[in-house]
């Protein structure tokens, strides 16, 4: 198994298409450090302004944990996206390519290959994700330096001191993996369905986008089903950043988002098993 | 006896052996019924129109497509998702050969080498990259490989496990006739020098009959016909084309004549009769006698005539 | 009673009053003395902030003050939370300085002490504050409380706690007591993530809201001769 979880990262990493996920994560974090060094004082003069009327806040409040928790709000959207470009390849890709028939004319297992595919993905999704950790927050600590945290919260001002901030990145960045883990199983489950990389690709994010709005909509419907949507919970890694930091309810999503995975893994697993290939 | 016994075990099973498969898509109806054996050594020609289920068949064999009722046995084995591990008994390149474009040839073997259970060394890889005629080409993108180029490097990844049993789809396809020579001389040498059973399909049925010693013909799924191919042809029926100089008159003497019936088709400057080889002076004189100018006698492959009279409805 | 005996009786009820008017009036100076001759201290401070919309935990820092009304609080590139700028922290800011009048509000007893409350008007028309009304422990010369109103910041209520610093009239502990205005966040600036707090902390925001800000003074380091640089560092 890790030969072949060597074979398929190093097919993966030697894709050209690998490293725009990359350069995009950049692209975006910078052009957000590129902002706040231009107006992330008057940004956040406008943010606080609820809270200045009574209160005189004083201290370095534009700093690296609190440029990167922004670069992540904006970026934590878009990086499903950017897992669903390989993910969504993995099995539609080779189909398409006509590679799946000599895959699968080789003496590995068909559970083997998704599984090794499904490892792959993750891998990637999480090196995508350190790299998000570097360039976000490493980066905009570097540049915007240390300093204690402000969360705006539509109802709560949370102030978070800096030595308190790391630990909570790292439960975030944790927290984000397993989220983008769902994302992966997804892309997998609705690759195995075509022969044409592109379709589970966008597929993956139609699912993602249409939940999402109805994680949101503040309608009696979507709120029972709210609980039950993977989108719903893909965002516990903003519990981190809360005060007190909501454990069970960060549990309870990581639970939902741990049982979405397995079961659309299996999915896939039981559906590629029986599957004609004709691609 | 005993000893001897042990020593033939390994042909007491065929190497392959496929019994009553059958597959439909729907309402198509691929593959019926259909059984056959082939046993260690022999090329196997798998032969048959387009849609004649022959991919579909060689998919079934290896596990890509499930078959509705039947079984797949590989060395005495029932082949199924249960011992995938058979597989390494078999090499196979189905249709197109395809690969990752986006690497080397030398990457893509590398590859697939690194799939099976025993560890290829880098010589090998090398003399495998010779052996199919690609030797200098390793280092090279597939994506700027010619057509003929990537049937080789199928040939090469089919063979990287050094398996006893070759399965390749129209391994011709899109070859220079050089290519097609070339291609011809390996998978013989691959079967008399050393030693491995070839199933090969193939719409270029001269090549079928150059390298096949057995063979099973479908048509619409079917098994129409299976055994050597020498026994199944009939020696003595050909077609021959006969190329004539032009002249108003010719068709409507020749097919009022008793050769009419013999004739298959006809234009202004070629005729094509299917008769007994033995009465084609006599057909050349007769053509002779009534001014037909000859300017060329060919005769038509015999296994084309034996699979056209086969399959014409 | 004869007239004569009731004007006695009222002649001598003018001059008490006119006696405690003035020993109010000598208490005042006294405490003002005793609190202006602080010229400057650094002291290593905890502010805990107790708001319905705020979650801020202890923070730590160390205060700088200056006289007239130079303060600062360093926290080592961290962020400081306190009321608006113009509502210093200081009891020299609260107490008006200048040409008062002092009336004696008679006294109060809270916990088994006795306080006698001064109301201070500044005769000042220019000055922020308008009316300062204090609570004082005559026999320290100590400010236990105040409700100060003013021109532009409203009424800021202070409480005061005192211990090894009494005779600077120096408090280690202040309680700053606030009336909240409604939190509002613009719009596209939240930071949300849907918990199961958020009822509860609606609900701790319904009708009008007071809060505290509590500040806890460890230990000072008083007339130094602090320089201006201090108060010009950035933040």
């Amino acid at each position: 198994m890790t030969k072949l979880l060597q074979i398929e990262l190093y097919k993966i990493f030697k894709k050209p298409r690998t490293y725009i996920s990359f350069g995009i994560v950049a692209a975006i974090a910078f052009v957000i450090q590129l902002a706040m060094t231009a107006g992330g004082k008057e940004y956040l003069d406008f943010g606080l302004q609820g809270v200045s009327e009574q209160f005189d806040i004083q201290g370095k409040i534009l700093n690296g944990y609190l440029v990167a928790y922004l670069i992540l709000q904006s970026l934590l959207i878009h990086i499903p996206l950017l897992v669903a470009l390989v993910a969504g390849d993995a099995i539609a890709g080779e189909a398409n390519m006509g590679t799946l028939r000599l895959l699968l004319t080789q003496p590995i297992s068909r559970t083997q290959v998704v599984l090794v595919k499904w490892l792959a993905s993750i891998i990637y999704s999480i090196a995508l994700i350190v790299w998000l950790a570097i360039v976000a927050l490493f980066l905009s600590l570097l540049i915007f330096g240390r300093g204690d945290m402000i969360n705006l919260k539509s109802d709560t001002f949370i102030l978070i001191l800096k030595d308190d901030v790391m630990w909570r990145y790292a439960g975030a960045f944790a927290f984000a993996s397993l989220a983008m883990t769902t994302i992966v199983s997804l892309s997998i489950l609705l690759s195995a369905f075509t022969d044409n990389g592109i379709g589970p690709i966008v597929a993956t994010m139609g699912i993602v986008i249409v939940l999402t709005i109805l994680s949101n909509l503040e309608l009696p419907l979507f709120k029972m089903i709210r609980p039950y949507l993977f989108t719903t919970h893909m965002i516990g890694w903003k519990g981190f950043f809360d005060d007190p930091v909501p454990y069970r309810s960060i549990g309870k999503s990581a639970i939902a988002l741990g049982v979405y995975t397995l079961g659309m893994l299996l999915a896939t697993i039981a559906y590629f098993n029986k599957k004609d290939i004709r691609s | 006896m005993f000893i001897l016994h042990c020593l033939n075990f390994r042909n007491l099973h065929p190497i392959v052996e496929v019994k009553n498969l059958s597959k439909s898509f729907g309402s198509f109806q691929a593959v019926c019924d259909l059984s056959f054996a082939i046993e260690q050594g022999q090329v196997y020609g798998l032969l048959g129109q387009n849609g004649a289920g022959k991919s579909t068949t060689m998919r079934m064999m290896l596990g890509l497509i499930f078959p509705d009722k039947g079984s797949v046995h590989i060395k005495g084995k029932e082949f199924n998702s249960n011992n995938i591990q058979l597989l390494q008994h078999i090499g196979a390149i189905i249709e197109k050969p395809d690969m990752y474009l986006y690497l080397s040839g030398w990457e893509n073997l590398k590859i697939f080498a690194a799939l099976g259970k025993n560890k290829i060394s880098k010589a090998r890889l090398s003399e495998i990259f010779e052996q199919v005629g690609l030797s200098g080409r390793e280092k090279d993108i597939v994506k700027a490989y010619s057509q003929g180029m990537k049937q080789r490097l199928g040939i090469a990844i089919a063979m990287v496990h050094d398996p006893e049993l070759l399965i390749l789809d129209e391994p011709t396809n899109g070859l220079d006739p050089q290519g097609i020579a070339e291609m011809r001389a390996l998978i013989i040498s691959l079967s008399k020098e050393h030693g491995k059973t070839v199933l090969i399909s193939s719409h270029l049925l001269y090549e079928i009959e150059q390298m096949a010693t057995h063979m099973v013909v479908l048509h619409k799924g079917k098994k129409i016909a299976g055994g050597r191919v020498d026994e199944l042809m009939h020696p003595d029926e050909t077609l021959v084309d006969i190329i004539i100089e032009p002249r108003v008159g010719n068709l409507i003497s020749i097919e009022s004549s008793s050769w009419g019936q013999r004739l298959v088709s006809a234009s202004e400057r070629a005729l094509t009769f299917k008769l007994n080889r033995e009465i084609v002076p006599e057909l050349v004189k007769w053509l002779a006698d009534e001014g037909v100018g000859i300017l060329e006698v060919r005769s038509k492959h015999s296994l084309e005539a034996y699979f056209l009279s086969l399959t014409n409805d | 009673m004869s007239r004569k005996t009731l004007w006695l009786v009222l002649l001598l009820l003018v001059v008490q009053a006119g006696l405690h008017a003035a020993e109010a009036e000598q208490l005042y100076y006294a405490i003002r003395s005793k609190v202006l001759s602080v010229k400057d201290y650094t002291a290593d401070v905890k502010i805990k902030v107790d708001v319905a919309y705020m979650k801020v935990p202890l923070l730590k820092g160390i205060l700088y003050f200056k006289a007239p009304d130079k303060m600062r609080l360093e926290r080592d590139g961290g962020v400081s939370i306190l009321p608006k700028k113009n509502v210093n922290l200081t009891l020299s800011n609260l107490i008006p300085t200048g040409n008062v009048t002092v009336i004696d509000a008679g006294t109060a007893t809270e916990k088994g002490k006795t306080y006698r409350i001064l109301k201070v008007i500044p005769e000042d028309d220019q000055n922020n504050i308008v009316l300062t009304k204090m609570w004082v422990d005559e026999a320290n010369l100590l400010v236990m409380r105040t409700e100060t109103t003013t021109h532009n910041d409203g009424t800021i209520v202070m409480t005061l706690e005192y211990a090894a610093y009494s005779k600077y009239a120096l408090p280690d502990k202040v309680v700053i007591h606030m009336d909240l205005k409604d939190y509002k966040l613009p719009k596209g600036m939240t930071m949300d993530y849907e918990d199961s707090g958020k009822p509860e902390a609606t609900e701790k925001m319904k009708g009008p809201q007071k809060g505290t800000i509590e500040i806890r003074y460890l230990n000072y380091t008083v007339n130094s001769g602090l320089s201006d640089a201090v108060f010009q560092k950035g933040n």
